[in-house]
């Protein structure tokens, strides 16, 4: 099926009742949570998952995804208006953005953001429909070796590009991988590190350590906060109409930052933080006015809110045509196909062509709802920040430990939320990222699997394994990303260190 | 002192971790057995925690939390009480049910976080009430109901 012809198809399903209502959901409570900081689109997703047990496999893939596109529509509005980043992907907005707010252009720096995140949303779309079909074309002839590889390679990547510092990331994948392998070893069928407990012999669900890690310990933040409401400006529809020029100071920024953005989703990592930054400092060094950066350039909230819009879309490629998630979100989007009976991977493109497609098609559907969505009824999602903080966490929270229990009606679950949410809460007091450990407790297994797999077929041969053309370009890459920086800042710091000898 | 605390109990843990997969069945490097992979998890996790470790200590220690101004002791109680209300609640949810439990979560976390009593009520039991109706009877999640 080519891609018109799929696009089509997809939109044949997208939009079927179920898949329009499940869409509107999922961006709708995706700005929401975009608007209330505090509460990321992981957690969301992690706490509605359960919800989308009894849907078709398309209609929850459709919902949840919503939720992750939505946050970053959501997450520039208390950006702009607020001054404080609704989610993480958002946090460059408010340089700029809070200044247009502070010089009267709120409604005009609200309008730039959404459609510069609707330009970006829709072209990331393209994107994945075009470059996921091409990777799973490739990936079909991929064995255990390779994927194998791209596993480790993804897992290097992702801690060198977590942010913060490299060993802390390492722990965290140690973590996360240990954690994969709590339960009945896949090919022996032997129970490990169960401690005679027949719950732990079905693994560590994920979503319990992901509410934990971000529900959780958010919720944890906020009571520290206690009781507190948040001051709000107002903004009028009719103020909502960028200037002429604002538009065409604006048009650049947002065709850069969908590609920077796309790209940057490619790749293991915050990628919707990651590229609002790159995104940033690109704008700022082309711009003939630098100095108006971070006084309400208009660049400064066009670019960088169209590459968090764009990077969500590139991180659906990998997901979708490698059934690999380098990112907390596509893990659980991933964990909601698994569910679902499905495998996502270069295979399922041909064999549930109404799963990707569908998912395709609502993309471009989303982001026309998120855009009619957001202009209009800013208003309204802004009073949603009026609401009591403490009343907020406490209400997350009672959500959190039912969605939890929900999973598999276990206790267990309720134990496991509650110690990673302690453990996320010291992670964030640490500023250390905990994504490593979730994207490794996803990628472990597969990484086992692989791993014994390919030993068995190379009969033991770790040096016929990581000299295969593929294997070895991909581990080189993620090599050369770990220790080219300090390689890089090393070689820089000689000539400085040699100068005053000379 | 956070950080090296942490850290040690990671370090501790990843050790233990280190001790159960040395006794699962090793196989060989051709044929790898159950205990193969998770022993060279366990041996990257010491030495990660270990190498983090000696780096913690061996920093001066500097205050990496966030900045939590003069009013300390009551930012400390109120994450104390939501901890306590969360692990009560997982500890009676199996003998009181669902909608009473969730009842007292609510307003003790309310309480907790310096709500008025008749606030952190009527939020209690609208909370309590709505997340039965939504979960246990619109989506059909069977929540234990208790000895009633």
């Amino acid at each position: 099926m080519g891609p018109i012809e799929g696009l089509l198809y997809g939109f044949g399903i997208a939009f079927t009742p179920v898949n329009l209502f499940a869409c509107f959901v999922g961006v709708l409570v995706g700005t929401v949570v975009g608007v209330l900081p505090g509460i990321g689109p992981v957690g969301a997703m992690a706490l509605l998952l359960p919800s989308t047990y009894a849907l078709d496999p398309a209609t929850a893939l459709i919902m949840l995804a919503g939720i992750y596109y939505g946050a970053m529509y959501g997450g520039s509005t208390t950006a702009i208006l607020v001054n404080v980043p609704g989610e993480a992907g958002s946090v460059v907005t408010l340089l700029d953005g809070y200044q247009m707010t502070r010089r009267g252009r709120a409604g005009a720096a609200l309008a730039i953001a959404a459609v510069g995140s609707f330009v970006a949303g829709t072209l990331g779309v393209v994107g994945v429909m075009l470059a996921a079909g091409w990777l799973a074309d490739v990936a079909v002839a991929f064995g255990p070796p390779e994927y194998f590889a791209i596993t480790l390679g993804g897992l290097l990547l992702l801690s060198r590009l977590s942010g913060g510092s490299l060993v802390h990331a390492f722990v965290m994948v140690a973590i996360g991988l240990a954690l994969g392998t709590v339960g009945m070893d896949s090919i022996s069928a032997l129970r490990r590190f169960t401690f005679g407990s027949v719950q732990l012999s079905q693994g560590i669900d994920l979503v319990p350590v992901i509410m934990g890690l971000y529900g959780v310990a958010e919720v944890l933040l906020l009571a520290e906060e206690g009781i507190k409401r948040a001051s709000i400006a107002t903004v009028r529809l009719r103020e909502m109409f960028p200037t002429r020029g604002e538009w065409r100071e604006s048009a650049a920024p947002i065709a850069r930052g969908s590609l920077v953005g796309f790209l940057s989703g490619l790749v293991p990592g915050p990628a919707a933080v990651l590229s609002t930054f790159i995104s940033y400092t690109l704008e700022k060094k082309l711009s003939k006015t630098p100095e108006r950066f971070g006084q309400g350039a208009v660049a400064g909230v066009a670019g960088p809110e169209a590459a968090n819009n764009a990077a969500t879309a590139g991180a659906m490629v990998p997901l979708l045509s490698l059934g690999i998630p380098f990112s907390p979100a596509t893990a659980i989007l991933l964990g909601a196909l698994v569910i679902h009976g499905l495998q996502p991977g270069p295979l399922m493109i041909s064999q549930r062509p109404e799963v990707f497609w569908g998912f395709i098609a609502s993309m471009y559907i989303g982001n026309f709802m998120l855009l009619v969505l957001n202009l209009p009824l800013v208003g309204i999602f802004v009073s949603v920040l009026r609401l009591p903080q403490h009343v907020l966490a406490t209400l997350v929270m009672l959500l959190c430990l039912v969605g939890a229990f929900s999973l598999s009606n276990s206790y267990l679950d309720l134990w496991v939320l509650t110690l990673f949410g302690l453990f996320g809460y010291g992670l964030r007091k640490l500023r250390v990222d905990p994504s490593p450990l979730v994207v490794a407790l996803v990628l472990g297994p597969m990484m086992e699997k692989t791993l014994r797999q390919a030993l068995f077929i190379t009969r033991g041969d770790v040096l016929d394994l990581v000299t295969r053309p593929l294997t070895a370009a991909i581990l080189l890459i993620a090599l050369a990303a770990l220790i080219g920086p300090p390689l890089l800042s090393l070689v820089r710091r000689r000539p400085r260190a040699a100068a005053p000898a000379g | 002192m956070v950080e090296r605390g942490l850290l040690l109990l990671i370090l501790a843990v990843a050790a233990f971790y280190l001790s159960e997969a040395i006794r699962l069945p090793l196989g060989a490097t051709a044929r790898p057995g159950a205990g193969w992979y998770p022993t060279a998890v366990a041996v990257f996790a010491c030495i990660v925690a270990l190498i983090a470790a000696v780096q913690a200590f061996r920093a001066p220690v500097v205050r990496r939390v966030r900045d939590t101004g003069g009013d300390a002791p009551a930012r400390r109680r109120r994450v104390l009480a939501t901890v306590m209300a969360l692990v009560a609640f997982c500890f009676v949810l199996p003998s009181i049910g669902y909608p009473i439990a969730a009842l007292a979560f609510t307003v003790a976390m309310l309480i907790g976080l310096g709500s008025r009593w008749p606030v952190a009520m009527g939020t209690g039991v609208a909370a309590a009430l709505g997340s039965y109706y939504l979960f246990a009877v619109l989506l059909d999640v069977p929540l234990p109901r208790g000895p009633w």
